[in-house]
């Protein structure tokens, strides 16, 4: 595996890139231990697995940092740049790290011809944060989500944490907000690992 | 745990011994329970049901099993419950408290409808219900039957027969034939045959070759890929291994969305239990054919469901399209040849070499055979996901598949393959269902993933929503569709907040004929067709706006000319 190129780079990024400050900071033995499960036996192998690993790395830490985008990309024998441009590009990845709540609002058409639109303007005019945004305490991010949530006949429709809440107006989408935050989880409880007890091999 | 099937006989073996336990435990005098489970249930609840009914028959001879949905949405969670001499029969809206009630014979008035011929105490079949009377079943033939998790369950039903005929009484030539012959077309929305697309795919010369199926299922507007991998994983990697074994593809991909994590769980479960009989991998069942299976997830871009934007993400890099030719038939994967198909036209391959081509070609239209598995949106009454004929009326499936509109809401028209065409309204609602006929009006079958809405949504800001999509999910590779898109988003703005001209009309179709002409990829083309559509059926909402400075449905901000500055800046 090549090695990837790291020194005044990574501390110039660690700059840039914010928030790796003590507190949210990625612990990369947990990534290293994530990556141990994805084993390849050719490039072409090293390759496909990337994403699979990065999405991996991301729903369980809830973003993905440049360190540990750096750990990946040593991991399949590439480098922080080829990374940092997947955790860009798809839409799933968020390079920051959520709040402690997180919210997927789901926008598919369903969802905005049965009024998801009034939620998304709510959320910046009463929380103040758009898509991606994670509210000035730390205590909520939201994902607008393009595709779809497939629960369309309780449209418009969100994920909050490990719950789902269906015919949503502004009203209750701020009480399913404020329920979430006065009850003391977080986004750790709906952590439902994609590929738990499966065969990364494949 | 059972071994390798090394051969043919073994298979059978194994077949006749799942179809004796399946027969012996529905005409036996156990109670079975059986629970949809699948990602539309289970936001309501569906999991604690299914817990709550184990907890609830802990200890007695009942056999609780988890199946998935069968696709009636709005009445989820359903459970349905067979008693000993017995039909069985489908309850739904079922909350975990309802348990009990429900298993002590309370709840009769939430009995939808018995899974059989026969009435049964006053319960209809299932059906004749309206939702269920139009529909033909070949793909979600077992839903909520048998149990996605258990190959045996899926064995016992008839998966891999088809398989085992492809290994051991056909010839490539042969298979090639029947899925010609059927008239299959692809049903990501292109409508391609498939036949020819496989025939092109055994002739490529090149070697290694590969099979890859498109569950990426991006668009906002449909949700019926992953609900096959939830509710029946085996048809589609049956359809795979076919695929693969008459084009000579040594490796079959699943690209699937990676939002889906309950139909990526299923499908790999189906592919571990699949390599464990030995029905992937090296010599399946002693044939001397190969076929090894990968599943990839995506990462949440609707341009991976494009063929070599999708190739690209399976390959780790960005997935933005590039030009063709070459076709990925030639040039797929690794630079390879790769035959790539929606999910759905894999999951009809297996029927269509069981019962032949020709019993497939009879079912829907002339030029669009077979049954379309279509989901809809919107303010109906039943909302869920069907399968019917090709060709039904789009009015038989408003009105009568999906229930109609709730009170309170007035059909204003309904928009059709998803961001990549137009809507219809109401005075086209006789219009058939199928892959052609609604190519004259600017609509489009697509992946068939229908939007119904009402008179609380404007045309133009539906226009704005859907340009909007394309603007967000453009790759950014060409510059027609990523600086088009943004243009177009920017004039619409215009006209809802009230600062149009009549003149922005012949601008958004300039620039929209831009769009059409000069994108690179598939999706880029047809980015502006929504837009284009809802000015051709709404001519007078976007008048109105323009003139009139009036948004009929109230969902454009139209303001105040302050307003419109502040806005500009």
């Amino acid at each position: 595996m090549a090695p990837t190129i790291s020194g005044p780079d990574s501390e110039m990024s660690s700059e840039r890139y914010g928030q790796t400050n003590r507190e949210n900071a990625i612990d990369l033995d947990e990534v290293r231990q994530i990556l141990s499960h994805f084993k390849y036996r050719d490039f072409q192998e090293a390759q496909e697995l990337i994403l699979s690993a990065l999405q991996e790395v991301n729903e369980h830490f809830g973003w993905v940092s440049l360190d540990a985008a750096e750990v990946v990309a040593h991991h399949f024998g590439t480098t922080a740049t080829r990374v940092y441009g997947l955790l860009t590009f798809y839409a799933d990845f968020r390079t920051e790290p959520r709040g402690k709540h997180f919210m997927l609002l789901c926008h598919g058409m369903a969802c905005y011809v049965m009024g998801s639109q009034r939620l998304i303007q709510n959320l910046e005019d009463v929380w103040g944060i758009a898509d991606g945004d994670t509210t000035a305490d730390g205590e909520l991010t939201v994902q607008v989500v393009n595709g779809c949530l497939g629960v369309c006949d309780k449209a418009p429709i969100c994920k909050l944490d490990a719950d789902f809440f269906g015919d949503l107006t502004p009203e209750t989408l701020n009480q399913a907000i404020r329920g979430a935050i006065a009850g003391g989880g977080s986004w750790r409880d709906a952590h439902h690992p994609v590929a738990a007890g499966s065969n990364h091999d494949r | 745990m059972t071994d390798r099937l090394g051969t043919r006989a073994d298979f059978e073996r194994f077949q006749q011994t799942a179809r004796h336990r399946w027969e012996a435990l529905w005409q036996g005098d156990k109670l079975i329970v059986s629970v949809g489970v699948d990602s539309s249930s289970e936001p309501k609840g569906a999991s604690r049901v299914l817990a709550a009914c184990r907890e609830a028959l802990r200890g007695t001879s009942a056999v609780v099993r988890e199946v998935s949905g069968n696709g009636a949405m709005w009445m989820e969670p359903t459970v349905e419950i067979k008693r000993p001499g017995e039909p069985p029969v489908v309850y739904g809206w079922i909350e975990p408290e309802d348990v009990p009630a429900l298993l002590a014979g309370d709840l009769q008035e939430r009995a939808v409808g018995v899974r059989g011929p026969e009435a049964f105490r006053g319960i209809p079949p299932l059906d004749k219900h309206p939702f269920f009377k139009h529909q033909v079943r070949i793909v979600m033939e077992d839903f909520g039957v048998i149990e996605p998790d258990s190959i045996e369950d899926a064995i016992a039903r008839g998966a891999y027969s088809a398989l085992s005929k492809v290994l051991f009484e056909m010839t490539p030539e042969e298979a090639i034939a029947e899925v010609t012959a059927s008239g299959l077309r692809g049903r990501g929305g292109a409508g391609f045959p498939a036949g020819i697309k496989w025939e092109s795919g055994r002739k490529a010369r090149a070697r290694p070759k590969f099979v890859a199926v498109n569950s990426h299922e991006g668009e906002p507007n449909v949700y019926k890929d992953r609900r096959i991998h939830e509710g029946d994983p085996h048809k589609i990697l049956e359809g795979m291994l076919i695929a693969s074994v008459v084009c000579g593809a040594e490796r079959a991909y699943n690209y699937i969305g990676g939002e889906y994590p309950l139909a990526i769980k299923r499908f790999r479960r189906a592919v571990a239990d699949a390599e464990r009989l030995g029905l992937i991998g090296k010599n399946i069942l002693g044939s001397g054919q190969d076929v090894e299976v990968r599943v990839r997830t995506g990462g949440g871009a609707y341009i991976c469901g494009e063929g070599s934007a999708l190739m690209y993400s399976v390959m780790g890099v960005r997935g933005q399209p590039r030009t063709k030719p070459p076709r990925s038939v030639e040039e797929g994967l690794w630079k390879r040849p790769t035959v790539l198909n929606n999910t759905e036209t894999f999951a009809n391959v297996p029927a269509i070499i069981s019962k032949g081509g020709e019993w497939f070609s009879q079912i829907g239209t002339a030029t669009s055979a077979g049954t379309k598995m279509m989901t809809v949106q919107g303010p109906l009454k039943h909302v869920g996901l069907v399968e019917t004929p090709m060709g039904i009326s789009m009015r038989t499936l408003i009105d009568e598949v999906w229930g109609g509109m709730r009170d309170g809401h007035q059909f204003r028209g309904v928009q059709t393959g998803g961001v990549s065409a137009g809507p219809l309204t109401p005075e086209h609602l006789d219009y058939a269902v199928d892959f052609d006929s609604m190519t004259e009006l600017g609509g489009m079958l697509g992946s068939g993933g229908f939007v119904v809405f009402d008179q609380h949504v404007c045309p133009v800001d539906f226009a704005r929503y859907l340009t909007a999509f394309n603007r967000v999910e453009s790759c950014s590779k060409c510059v027609p569709c990523h600086r088009g898109n943004p243009a177009l988003v920017e004039i619409l703005d215009r006209i809802r907040l009230g600062g149009g001209g009549r003149d922005d009309l012949s601008l958004m179709e300039r620039t929209s004929k831009h769009i059409i002409d000069l994108s690179l990829c598939g999706l880029g083309q047809v980015a502006p067709m929504p837009l284009l559509g809802m000015m051709k059926m709404y001519p007078q909402d976007f008048l109105d706006h323009i003139e009139r400075h009036v948004c009929a449905a109230g969902a454009c901000p139209i303001a105040t000319p302050e307003a419109l500055a502040t806005a500009a800046d």
